[in-house]
């Protein structure tokens, strides 16, 4: 087996190479973190969310460990099979009954699988980097130089890599898991050397297709009354604006130093923040640990970000370094818009926050796209019989 | 570019947007973060108000009108109900009470995060079976809400009015109202809603998933005042009973008429109004409006087609406070009074007047100069035509003369014309009296009326030019004349007709004045206020003015009155009067609105003529003559305030 054959080779190139510990203690430093804020905004439901996380927590620390030492190398052979499996349970999705999504309506978005939703959706976000580094960086044995400017069919291509997939999601509906794929290829194909030409094209695209969508009218109500919060957070306090306002409520009241962890009289402890445990998770931190807690997991983030653009600047091939700026970006525009909506600066969509919000396909695909960068990091010096390979 | 410079590009971007992020929780954690911790604070206690019972509303003898009782009503707080188990709730609670699920749902929705809303009140039985589902249905819960009951069912509904949820404009003129309890919306019940209302109490609590885990000390609701009346139960019951007889009598006269081919029917006889008033106090001792309601239904909640049938035949509509009528020969009393007061000058050299001897000759029709190109001008005295001869004031008021009266309509336009002041004495008098001003009686919406002079006139007029498309209100060869007042609208005013409309309840101020020397109140309904801590607080009438009627005029013109009901135009309709017909008067009205609807029947009646105390007004609207169908009505009323046993209403004279 190819696979096995590999790890045997990885653990002699792991001689002179170890997990980038740094990124590894930021993710357990979040995790932990998160499973006490899910404890703190779950505890007198009796659901035991805590308890179901830690389950998700461990097996996505496994995940990190299996996929840290599998050469991600090995995944650019077999990227269209993977590819076709991840649109069939996209499209699975449809065949189950809607589930409530936690907010106005109902959505195609789980596989039940008995002991936990599946949610192909977040393992998408994962393929779709592989797919994007491995159409924007060379050929492995190919001459072509990888500083080359990026061809317009190349970038033509990209879309159509984002747009299957994100298509699928936004019909699920999960406006806001489409629009990460959208964010990570901008960033992945300006790193790859897409012209500023090319650049300005898609973000003008982009500016363009949202007008056009806001003018069409292609915006559910729903939608545009969470928009319209933004703006006139008293334009419906029952209902669109509630969440926002009770979630800029828990945070401002956290003010600098928090009300203590578990605090009595906390609106954490009245669970009056609705989807506290999910997409909001992050009020419980501000409100029980203030500024300072808040600042704690943001950097927290920052240092995972970080680490992950040194490992792209350290990777052995353009493969494994788009992978690791794909990561970051995901990582990204997840931290800014589920915190930016939480602060009442972006508009509430579904999007949860890495490592902290309750969810297992979430945090499981997180861990996936860790573990992979990792094996980037710990790819980045090739072994002496591989330096004729480039 | 490198690709080391584009990843350190990308880290700039990132950067960027951590320290967005960074800086707008600053902002709202420490910059704003006490203002909003305080909010939050207090976001956590929910806050509820306690119903206040409603005060009672008594007669003037202590007979229960309205009053509360405790039912059994189911509540839905949201407070308690996860989101997950709202779908539930609204379906097993819709199947339940049997009502529908869309219109539940929607009342849920309307109520908003932790709102609560009242789903309606149940029968016993129903809160028994709903209290075993309890379990299966959080949020929901039974409580006890005072329920309105009207003792006496329609019997003065006008008066006492029904509650109904606020709406828009009350919640306008009322921001503080809690949209979930019952609001005065006509009547009494509107009028005094605050003093009878209470202050709702209020109740503190913090809940966490659906229980409650603490409480902060309640405040006690204070109970509503009551409202004693001054209606008398026993006076109302009699006119409501009277004005149903007078509409039945009306129709059967109009059911004979319809045989004869002399008389022209329009209509069907449907409503009447009455008021009967004390003339010293001004207290309101009756006051009905047929047709009526029962303020009953509003209590159950009011199906959407019996309030269309009520509100398209007008029953919610006062017509003692709110109906508009030619006052007709009722108003005679007044130029009487006018004309013995100011000496209203008779008109000179026509045939038939006596201007010296202030006699006319009443024979049916006047004789009015010649116009300037010879056309010959002739009033006739159009209803009931009979010669009476030469008559004076007295005689032509209790044959209710319209000649004599036009003459002095006639002399006062002539004498006085345009640019003197004394041209409008007769309406100087009538305003005074309370024609065209609202009595400021305690209900709303009462109407003004119109008493027309040449001023509102040419103002109608210039609206008129201005305004082609609205609907005209004089006739269009008006518009022709440079002053469109003429002297024939003078002489129809004198008679109460032409663009003169007053309600029942001012015909009644105004006789009520005229007998009590001149002493003009606002009249009131409610007598006192009783409030919970046992005080009693009168409610002041208040004196609008004090009209100088002399002590001989006043005499003379009580006198005349009873000569009405004696041998004049309602003698046919009081000669079973039984004992003390000296001691009653009055005086009949036959209104012409258009003369393509049948007539308005009046009677004002005045008792007793030595001290009046009581002024009883009957419109019969549409009814046909005042001597023939609405005198019979106030006689029966007159009979039972002076203690006579009240004689069946049958046809009067038939005379205006």
């Amino acid at each position: 087996m190819a696979v096995i054959s590999r790890l045997r080779e990885v653990a002699v190139v792991r001689r002179g190479n170890k997990s980038d510990r740094i990124l590894l203690g930021a993710i357990f430093v979040l995790s932990s973190i998160g499973l006490m804020m899910i404890y703190s905004a779950t505890r007198s439901s009796g659901t035991f969310s805590m308890e179901r996380q830690m389950i998700f927590v461990a097996a996505g620390l496994i995940i990190l460990a299996v996929f840290s030492n599998i050469d991600y190398r090995e995944y650019r052979v077999m990227l269209p099979i993977i590819s076709i499996v991840t649109l069939v349970l996209l499209g699975a999705v449809f065949l189950f009954d809607p589930v409530s999504d936690g907010g106005v309506g109902q959505a195609y978005r789980w596989i039940p699988l008995g002991f936990f939703n599946l949610q192909p959706s977040e393992f998408a976000k994962v393929v779709v980097i592989l797919v994007l580094a491995s159409l924007l960086s060379p050929e492995r044995n190919s001459d072509e130089p990888p500083g080359r400017q990026l061809t317009w069919k190349k970038v033509g291509l990209a879309l159509v890599v984002v747009a299957i997939p994100g298509a699928m999601i936004y019909e699920q509906p999960d406006l806001g898991t489409a629009l990460v794929f959208g964010f990570v290829m901008i960033v992945l194909l300006f790193a790859a050397g897409a012209t500023w030409r090319q650049m300005l094209t898609l973000i003008g695209g982009v500016v363009g297709g949202a007008i056009a969508v806001v003018q069409l009218g292609l915006l559910s109500d729903y939608q545009l009354a969470r928009i319209q919060c933004l703006v006139d957070p008293a334009s419906d306090p029952t209902s669109a604006c509630y969440q926002l306002s009770q979630s800029m409520r828990a945070i401002g009241s956290g003010q600098l130093f928090g009300k203590g962890f578990l605090a009595d009289g906390s609106m954490t402890s009245f669970e009056y923040v609705p989807e506290q445990q999910t997409d909001f998770i992050f009020t419980a931190v501000a409100e029980q640990f203030g500024l300072l807690g808040s600042l704690v997991v943001l950097a927290a983030f920052a240092i995972i970000v970080w680490r992950l653009l040194v490992i792209a600047a350290n990777a052995r091939d353009r493969f494994g370094a788009l992978i690791a700026v794909g990561v970051a970006a995901m990582i990204m525009f997840h931290v800014f818009v589920n915190v930016g909506m939480t602060v009442g600066i972006m508009p509430v969509t579904g999007i949860p926050l890495p490592f902290l919000s309750q969810g297992g396909s979430f945090y499981m695909a997180m861990a996936l796209a860790l573990g992979i960068a990792n094996s980037v990091w710990l790819m980045r010096t090739p072994v002496p019989s591989e330096n004729q390979l480039l | 570019m490198k690709f080391a410079v584009r990843l350190s590009l990308v880290g700039l971007v990132f950067i960027t947007m951590f320290s967005v992020v960074g800086l707008r929780l600053w902002f709202i954690q420490v910059a704003q973060g006490s203002t909003i911790a305080q909010e939050a604070t207090e976001q956590t206690w929910i806050q509820r108000s306690v119903y206040a019972p409603r005060g009672d509303i008594f007669d003037r003898n202590g007979q229960l009108l309205a009053t509360s009782r405790i039912v059994p009503a189911v509540v839905v707080d949201r407070t308690f109900i996860q989101p997950d188990q709202a779908q539930g709730v609204v379906d097993r609670l819709s199947a339940l009470l049997a009502i529908d699920r869309g219109h539940l749902a929607e009342q849920y929705e309307k109520a908003g995060v932790n709102g609560r809303f009242e789903v309606g009140s149940i029968s016993t039985e129903m809160a028994y079976r709903i209290n075993e589902e309890l379990d299966d249905l959080p949020g929901v819960e039974i409580v006890k809400i005072p329920e309105r009951i009207y003792i006496n069912g329609p019997t003065a509904a006008h008066v006492i009015g029904h509650l109904g949820l606020p709406d828009a404009s009350d919640l306008e003129e009322r921001p503080d109202l809690d949209p979930s309890v019952r609001v005065g919306k006509l009547g009494i019940e509107k009028f005094y809603d605050e003093l009878l209302q209470g202050i709702p109490g209020t109740e503190e609590f913090r809940v966490r998933r659906g229980q409650i885990i603490d409480t902060r000390p309640s405040v006690d609701p204070v109970q509503g005042s009551s409202v004693v009346l001054s209606i008398d139960l026993g006076i109302q019951e009699i006119l409501e009973m009277a004005l149903e007889e007078g509409i039945q009598l009306s129709n059967e006269v109009k059911d004979q008429d319809r045989q004869n081919p002399d008389r022209e029917v329009f209509s069907v006889t449907e409503r009447a109004a009455a008021v009967v008033l004390d003339v010293d106090t001004f207290e309101v001792l009756a006051a009905a409006s047929v047709p009526d309601f029962d303020p009953q239904f509003f209590v159950a909640g009011i199906d959407a087609e019996q309030f269309a049938l009520l509100n398209e035949a007008r029953a919610f509509n006062n017509l003692a406070t709110n109906g508009l009528y030619p006052p007709a020969s009722t108003f005679k009393a007044i130029t009487y009074t006018v004309a013995m007061e100011e000496m209203l000058p008779l008109p000179e050299q026509i045939e038939g007047i006596d201007p010296g001897a202030r006699q006319v000759h009443c024979d049916g029709t006047l004789e009015l100069p010649q116009l300037a190109d010879g056309t010959p001008q002739v009033k006739k005295d159009w209803y009931y035509p009979r010669t009476y001869g030469w008559l004076g004031l007295s005689d032509a008021l209790t044959v209710s003369c319209n000649i004599y009266f036009w003459s002095l309509g006639l002399g006062t336009y002539q004498t006085y014309g345009r640019g003197d002041p004394r041209e409008t004495v007769i309406q100087d008098w009538a305003k005074m009296l309370g024609y065209g001003e609202k009595t400021g009686i305690d209900l709303v919406n009462e109407a003004d009326g119109v008493v027309p002079t040449r001023e509102l006139f040419e103002e109608w007029k210039q609206y008129q030019i201005d305004n082609p498309d609205q609907p005209p209100r004089l006739d269009p060869s008006r518009l022709e004349i440079a002053s469109p007042w003429l002297g024939g609208d003078l002489m129809d005013f004198a008679i109460g007709q032409g663009a003169f409309t007053a309600t029942p309840l001012q015909v009644a101020v105004s006789y009520a004045a005229l007998v009590n020397g001149g002493n003009v109140y606002e009249p009131r309904l409610a007598k006192e206020i009783r409030h919970p801590d046992g005080t009693v607080e009168p409610v002041e009438t208040v004196l609008k003015r004090t009209v100088p009627i002399s002590e001989n005029t006043r005499r003379s013109l009580l006198h005349d009155l009873n000569r009405v009901v004696t041998s004049g135009t309602a003698r046919g309709a009081f000669v079973d009067f039984g004992e003390g017909l000296e001691q009653v008067g009055g005086k009949t009205g036959t209104g012409q609105s258009v003369k393509t609807r049948d007539n308005h029947a009046w009677f004002v009646g005045v008792t007793p003529i030595d001290d009046p105390k009581y002024v009883v007004v009957v419109l019969i609207e549409e009814g046909g003559s005042g001597g023939g169908v609405a005198a019979p009505v106030a006689r029966h009323i007159l009979q039972y305030l002076t203690g006579n046993e009240p004689t069946p209403i049958v046809q009067g004279d038939r005379a205006d």
